[in-house]
Parts: C-alpha cells; structure tokens; sequence
C-alpha cells in the first residue's frame, strides 16, 4: 500500500435525488435502484450501497483507468443518466466528503476556473474535491450533516456551528466531552474516515451452480438438483449471517442460451419452494419455446416434425447444461418473530398458489388489503403486492370525523361513476353554498344506466377536506340515496356534478342489468 | 364442511360443503357474507374477479383482511388462476369474467373437490351445490331527507341438490346496524315472522316483517 496509513481513500459517489432518505431497504424503490448500481459496476464491480439513492466505489483505480477523476465521474453519470435517472457523482477524500461532494450544490464553472470558489475544488456534475482539499471543503458545512442529532442540537449551543468549527477542538478534548460518536463525528469533521470503505462482495461469490452431463433433457432431474442447490445456497448465506431478497435462477442451454429470471426470496424461501420456481420458470420457458416453434414450423413446413415432439420429452435447446443459483441484494438475516398469536401467517401453501398467480398476471395481480384511515370509502384500504409490506397512506384507528358512518358500503367505485339526479319536475338537484339540497331527489341515473326512483334519501352532508392545500382540496356534499330496486348508494356533488362513489351492494354488472 | 356465520347456520346446515361450488346471485354483500365464516375460523379467503368490492364492508362483515387476497383481474386465463388459488385458500370468491364453458365448470369443480376448498361464485353457476338468492330487499332508518342508512332486512332462498333440496327462506339483517349479519329477531313489528318466515318451504307468503318500524 503505497499511501500513507489512515489516510483516507480517494471515493466516489454517485447521488441520485429521486431516492428519498427515509426509503425502506428491501421495498420496490430499493429494487428500482439496482439499476443504477449496475450501471456504476460497469466500471469498478465493487459497489457499496450506502442507502437506495446513494452508491460508492474506490476512485482509485477506475480514475487511473478511465482518464482521471473528473472523466470518470462524467463517464458515470453519462451512463446513469443514459437509463433515465437523474444523477451526480462527487470526489473527494473518504465517503462523508464524497457524499457531500455529490449533493454540493453546482457553482458557476467559470467562476471555479476563475478561482473565486474554495480552492482544489473542481466543479464537474458533481464536485471534484482535489486530495488534501477535503477538510476546506468540509469547513463551510453546519455541524447537522455529521447525522448525529445529539451533536447537531448540542454543539450550535456551544458555539460550534460548523464542521471546520469542531474540526479545530483538539481531539483528546473532543473524545473527552462527547464519547466515541463525538471522536468519530470529529474523524469526519477532519476529513478523515471514520471507518474504511466495505464494498458489497460481488454477490457471484455467493452463488452456487451445479453442471449436467451430458445435458439434462428434462426438467425434472434439473428441479432435483435444485432442490440441493438451494440449500447449499441457503447455508452458504447462512454461514455470513446474510439472507438475500432476491433470487435469481439461471439455467444454460446447450446452445448456449441462458434462461434467467429473478424470483422474490425475502430468506423466507426453503430449498423446496426455490427448486418450485426453478420447475415454473422451465415450464412458462418451454411453453414459450413451444409456441415459437410451432410459429416457426407453420412458416417453415420442414421444421414441423420436432415442433410436434413432447414438450415433456427433451429440451428444445439441446438440454439445460448448468443450473446457477444468485443471491441478490444481500441483507444482514434479522431473523423472522412470528407472533405469538393473532398473526396472520402466510402458510406455504397459501405463499406458492398466491406467487404462482403472480407468475402468470405480474407481482400487482395479487393485493393484500391493509385497512387504513379515511373519510371516503376508497381512502380507508391501501392494497399491498403480496410479498411487499407497506403501511396504509392514511393512519387507520384515528377518529376521521366526518366519515360515512357504517354500514360499509359493499361495492366502492375507485373512480367514481358519474351520475345524474332530478327532482320531480326532472330538473337537476342542486346543492347551495349553505349545505342545502334545492330539490328533493326523485330520479337517478347512475353511469349512464336507466333512471331509477328514489324512494328515500338523506343529506346533504358537506365535507370540505384539506382545503389548506389547493392541489388535494375537495368539496363535496354527500347523499345516501335508496332507490326504487332496493340498492342504496352513496352519492356527492362536487363542483355541481352528481357523482357514485358506492353503492351499498350491487356489482358494476348488476346495474347496468337492471 | 367449513363453518359459515351463526345466522347462516338454519339457510346452510352445516355449513358449506368442502369440494362445492356455491351460487350466491350478483348479492356482492351476501357473497362475503358467506366467506367470512371460513375467513373466521382461520382459512384464507381469496377474491378474483371482483375489483370494486369494498374492503372495509368485508372486514365488517366477518373477513380478515389479513388472510385476504385480492385478484382484480383474473384476465384471459382466469380458470388456470381460479385452480392455483383453489390449491392455496380454503375458499375463493369469483365473479367469472366470461360466462364459462361446461369444460370450463367441470375442470373448475375437480379442482375443488381434490383440493377440499369451495368456490363461491358471485353469479350464476349451473350445476353448483347450493344456490343462495336474495329475494326481497328494504333498507332501514333512511326516510324522505332525513336519518341515515342504518340496516337492511333481507330475505335469502337457499336451495340446491341433494340434502339441501328444500328450499328454505330466511330474514336477515344483511348488514345489520354495526355491518354485521344477524338472524331477524322473531316478533319485529308485532308480526311473527318467526312463524311466518321461519317454515321451511314457504318463500311466498311472507309478511313484510319491518311494517309498523319508524324510520330512524
């Protein structure tokens, strides 16, 4: 090692603001950002995630490679901004300074070149915080960024608002008064890193693959390895206390093809339920291949004869000749608690027929209602991809006061249907600023359908939500309304126009039946 | 046999036939009624078909919405959906997208019946088990501008093949005033309805049970 020991390596990091800081780990932002690490890992394949939204990779050598610093930190937000993603990398001496590096604001170029700005400081979409440089770059920064909320209240009272500030306190002094957070914090104020840089271990470390020979022409002796895979996998991952949130599984072909596909894992998979998935992906595969080919054999009359084999009976492509197993997005394994009672837990059972649904319709088809709070019907359920976990967006158990009392209506439209009520002369009811109806309602016509008699009604209720924030504001004047075929509706004006939100029993059918 | 709700216990006695296929009419209400008896004793329900059902109505009436699974759009291949989840969930609640061929219904009950789970049908379904209807309807404690929608007397026919041949009727409160169902109580409005409604057989006859009530 050529540097001199302690000495901060020379990171950088790549920011991306769309990721907010308070992003669970493993929910789907998290997996959406893997795409950005990939990209970054096409230049240097040790990539540490700090959180979703903010990666880092030793500059060293990649800058060496790729022409100094400031080209690759452009060469990387090139190829991030290629996928869409709005991005910005930074450099300087350890990855506090280089997180911060990425989130400086951009000066104005000329005026770095012209020197006015801090100087070893160039400006690139990032900044470029020159070796040595780091401590003046941190100076400027209030004390809140170190992210230890102890100190960000306590040293501003002090006197200390800056980093430069609490980087001059002696360092016994500093240890002294505020314990090991307040010596680390003060290691980072210095420039310094309070830690050396972990990289993720590239997760082919961990995979496990098995080879067939002579190739497997059938799926099932493929399932049985896999079976055995899997746990090796599993107690490989086991072994380094990790578990992975995905899966993925890569079969070879013969010729040369790969069929690969991620499966959700959460290292809440035995080793049976990823031998399943490996069994799903080779069927849907081969039910792909099967169609393309007799595709194939209808255009070409030659190629009929094997599109006419049994799909069971070997591999279209020579047979599977490697079955590779990968752990993806390496988790600390936490351990599940299952409650003790009261627990809804999702029994394998339950697990393989919802993922197997999941297979066929896409990770949305599947929901899991959380009940949430509200004062409209379609507000007080937040639905769930089976396998996420999300909270409600509207805390539920809280008074909601204003809301439709029960019962629940069993039908709610989640765009409400447009509608249209009159009164007996058939003009249409109207409701005044003051909460009241002009007309008793006599007729109704809900989504186009036939006009119904209104045999009883109550409202106008009026409801007037989050009026302090024009873009979600909403008036409305709500009605429950029977009708002559003995349905019931929950009806609203809004900006003069009849609207259904819910109907108290009948399906969407039913209505326009009768 | 998995268990339905008390007040369903005289319409289906015993509860619903594990391997059958139950019609419960376009009565969205009385369809989770029906599965939250299943949902209550532990099994997994599972919903295709319905996308606009009313969650916070399910959980009223006895569902767990933690053991509830959702599949708005079962799509083209809603049978192949309908058996993979038959094979999880001890009970699912489908509306079919397409009125479903005899092929179709034949497949769909085998997996049923190898899988021990019932398929509760939101519609019409020839040959099912068990059909229940509702066939007369009034809501409660709403009048002319004032009040508000409180309950719903409902008087459900039950028929089907075999034990269940006999048609029976029932009034109900279907929800109840707290989203619940509940057996009417005999002697509302000074009627018997209890002696009324209560004969096996006789859907015809039946006195309105809720004249003499004031609104509200």
């Amino acid at each position: 090692m050529s540097k001199a020991r302690g000495a901060p390596r020379r990171v950088l990091a790549v920011w991306c603001p769309d990721w907010s800081p308070d992003v669970p780990d493993a929910g789907p932002e998290a997996r959406a950002f893997e795409q950005v690490v990939a990209a970054v890992a096409e230049f240097c394949p040790r990539v540490e995630v700090v959180r979703p939204g903010i990666c880092a990779i030793g500059a060293g050598g990649p800058a060496r490679y790729f022409g100094g610093e400031e080209a690759l930190a452009r060469k990387i937000t090139d190829a991030v901004a290629a996928l869409g993603i709005v991005c910005r990398a930074g450099v300087a001496d350890g990855l506090f300074a280089a997180q911060l590096a990425a989130r400086a604001p951009p000066r104005d170029p000329a005026g770095a070149s012209a020197g006015t700005g801090t100087p070893g400081v160039i400006v690139t979409p990032g900044v470029i915080v020159t070796p040595g440089a780091t401590p003046a770059f941190l100076a400027p920064y209030p004390v809140s960024v170190l992210g230890v909320p102890v100190l960000a209240d306590l040293l501003p009272r002090l006197g200390i608002r800056t980093l430069g500030d609490f980087a001059r306190l002696p360092v016994a002094d500093a240890a002294n008064r505020f314990g090991v957070p307040g010596a680390r914090a003060h290691r980072l104020a210095r420039g310094l890193d309070p830690r050396p840089l972990t990289p993720r271990q590239p997760s082919a470390d961990l995979s496990v693959h098995i080879d067939f020979d002579p190739p497997a022409g059938q799926a099932e002796p493929v399932v049985f390895a896999a079976k055995a895979l899997a746990g090796r996998m599993q107690a490989g991952l086991a072994a380094r206390g990790l578990a992975c949130v995905r899966v993925q599984v890569q079969a070879t072909c013969a010729d040369g093809r790969d069929i690969t596909r991620l499966w959700r894992h959460d290292g809440l998979l035995s080793a049976l339920a990823v031998a399943e998935r490996v069994r799903w992906q080779l069927d849907s595969w081969r039910a792909s291949q099967d169609a393309g080919r007799s595709d194939a054999g209808r255009s070409d009359p030659e190629r009929s004869g094997p599109g006419k084999r049994d799909p069971g009976e070997a591999s279209p492509a020579g047979g599977i000749i490697r079955l590779r197993l990968v752990p993806d997005q390496l988790v600390r394994d936490e351990g599940r608690q299952l409650g003790l009672w009261g627990d809804a837990v999702i029994s394998d059972r339950v697990a393989r027929a919802a993922t197997r649904v999941q297979a066929m319709l896409g990770h949305e088809a599947v929901m899991r209602p959380v009940l949430a709070g509200g004062r409209d019907p379609a507000e007080q359920v937040t639905l769930v991809p089976f396998g996420d976990s999300r909270a409600p967006l509207l805390p539920a158990g809280r008074p909601w006061p204003g809301r439709i009392p029960a019962p629940a209506p069993a039908t709610v439209y989640p765009v409400p249907l447009a509608a249209r009520v009159t009164d007996d002369a058939g003009d249409a009811v109207t409701v005044t600023g003051r909460a009241e109806a002009s007309a008793p309602p006599a007729r109704l016509s809900a989504g186009g359908g036939p006009w119904l008699t209104v045999t009883a009604w109550a409202g106008p209720w009026p409801v007037s939500e989050r009026w302090w924030a024009a873009a979600s504001a909403r008036r409305r004047a709500r009605f429950q309304l029977v009708t002559g075929d003995g349905n019931a509706w929950l009806a609203a004006v809004q900006d003069g126009r009849w609207l259904i939100e819910a109907s108290y029993d009948l399906t969407v059918d039913a209505t326009a039946s009768c | 046999m998995l268990p339905v709700l008390p007040a369903l216990r005289e319409l289906l006695p015993g509860g619903l036939q594990r391997g059958s296929v139950v019609a419960a009419g376009d009565c969205s209400l009385l369809c989770l009624v029906l599965a939250a008896g299943a949902s209550i004793a532990g099994g997994w329900c599972a919903i295709a078909g319905l996308p606009d059902l009313g969650v916070v109505a399910a959980a009223d009436a006895g569902l767990d919405p933690g053991r509830l699974l959702l599949i708005a759009d079962p799509g083209e291949g809603w049978p192949q959906v309908v058996a993979s989840l038959l094979d999880g969930c001890e009970l699912v609640l489908l509306r079919p997208p397409a009125r479903p061929s005899a092929q179709v219904r034949r497949r769909l009950e085998a997996v049923a019946r190898r899988h021990g789970g019932v398929l509760v049908v939101a519609g019409d379904w020839d040959g099912a088990q068990c059909r229940l209807i509702v066939a007369r309807q009034e809501w409660t404690g709403i009048g002319s501008g004032h009040g508000r929608l409180r309950a719903r007397l409902v008087q459900v026919v039950a028929d089907g093949r075999g034990a269940a041949a006999r048609p029976r009727a029932r009034w109900l409160w279907l929800p109840g005033p707290d989203g619940a169902v509940a057996v009417v109580a005999t002697g509302i409005g000074g009627l018997g309805i209890g002696g009324l409604a209560g004969r096996d057989g006789e859907t015809g006859g039946v006195a309105s049970p809720w004249r003499g009530m004031s609104a509200g």
